[in-house]
């Protein structure tokens, strides 16, 4: 018996279907064997693919939202990945790449509300009992320093070492205009020598 | 995916705690009954025992350093676990005006109205609770950034709605200092 689960969100609908894995003790009602999935963004191409597709898409939105949260746009997928994720003109341009050779890929561009209503769609899915398939879900975790760094601009980040280089510079200078303490004039008296004692 | 390890442990830094107060601040400014409705989703969701009472609420909230009346008690770790999940109940709630404020498909002069009156909300709100020499509050102050920064808060607060958003924003709130 063939089960769906649709999850929607204004401009986004994700659909899944499968069977329910009855080998694993799973119930009839628990999508457990994924056979298929559409995920229709507003006024775009529907998109339909497989269980490795969908793990794809949220290994790389979701880092995406992650990151985005914190202030910092960024891209996700490697090449060889058939999905990435990048800020485009202030906006976010995700990549289906093909399977099939000499097959352009397909780049749907979603503004800051779109790409939030598939990010509730994937978190939705995520917490659904009524879904066991076996999927990779990344994570959210604290951003480093270093990930952080190009979120402050640059005249901002470099202005406090400038600062500090420019004072001990001028700092510099005014210690060598200074004049140098010259040696007393008089002539140092003459030492006599110790009379031996006998 | 930052490969940083999960300290569940700890509390929020400093700049967690201003940019929760700050998220928590704005959706006062989108919501007019929004402080009542943090203690209404208090006690809806069984934070009582955080949270007695709006005193109680308030006080935790005042351990922002950019408030104006600003209490030197740390915060614990279920306190703001308490805080992100009314805060991820009240985005959830707002969720239609987020999205409607983040959409390029909205007619320009409406949507730029109403991301006119949030931010005149919001610097209301800023002016009567927080204190005014801190860079940060001027920042957000600031005709040149604070439009730039009112949009970084809701586009986190469309990120933190939903199910999904307590565990991201908690990561978020723990990041490094930049």
């Amino acid at each position: 018996m063939k089960l769906t689960s649709r999850y929607e969100q204004t401009s986004c609908r994700l659909v899944l279907e499968g069977l329910p894995d009855l080998s694993a003790g799973q119930s009839s009602q628990t999508i457990g064997i994924l056979t298929g999935f559409s995920l229709a963004l507003a006024g775009k191409t529907e998109l339909e693919g497989q269980r490795d597709h969908l793990q794809a898409l949220l290994n790389v939105v979701l880092p995406y939202a992650r990151g985005l949260i914190s202030g910092v746009a960024r891209p996700q997928g490697a090449e060889d990945v058939p999905v990435a994720i990048r800020p485009v003109d202030g906006q976010h341009e995700l990549e289906l790449r093909s399977s099939q050779p000499n097959t352009p890929p397909l780049r749907l561009p979603l503004d800051d509300a779109e790409l939030s209503d598939l990010v509730r769609c994937l978190d939705r899915l995520q917490l659904d009992p009524q879904v066991a398939v076996p999927l990779q879900w990344p994570a959210p975790q604290p951003l480093r320093r270093s990930e952080l760094r190009h979120r402050l601009p640059l005249a901002r980040r470099v202005a406090a070492p400038l600062t500090g280089i420019a004072a001990l510079l001028v700092a510099g200078v005014l210690a060598s205009l200074l004049p140098t303490p010259k040696p007393p004039a008089s002539a140092p008296a003459a030492v006599s020598t110790p009379a031996r004692g006998g | 995916m930052a490969d940083a390890p999960v300290q569940p442990q700890r509390s929020l830094s400093r700049r967690g705690l201003e940019r929760l107060d700050l998220l928590l601040l704005s959706a006062e400014a989108l919501d007019l009954n929004g402080g009542e409705a943090m203690v209404w989703l208090s006690e809806e969701m069984g934070l009582t025992d955080l949270f007695p009472n709006r005193v109680e609420l308030w006080k935790r909230r005042c351990s922002n350093p950019l408030r104006r009346t600003t209490r030197r008690d740390r915060i614990t770790e279920a306190e703001a676990d308490g805080l992100i999940r009314i805060l991820n109940a009240l985005a959830d709630r707002l969720y239609p005006m987020l999205r409607s404020l983040l959409s390029s498909a909205e007619p320009p002069q409406l949507s730029e109205q109403r991301w006119a009156l949030f931010r005149g909300r919001l610097q209301e709100l800023l002016k009567e609770r927080f204190n005014p020499r801190r860079g940060g509050v001027q920042r957000l102050l600031d005709p040149q950034e604070g439009p730039q920064l009112c949009r970084e808060l809701i586009q986190t607060m469309a990120l933190s709605a939903g199910s999904g958003g307590f565990t991201r924003l908690k990561a978020s709130l723990m990041d490094a200092a930049a």
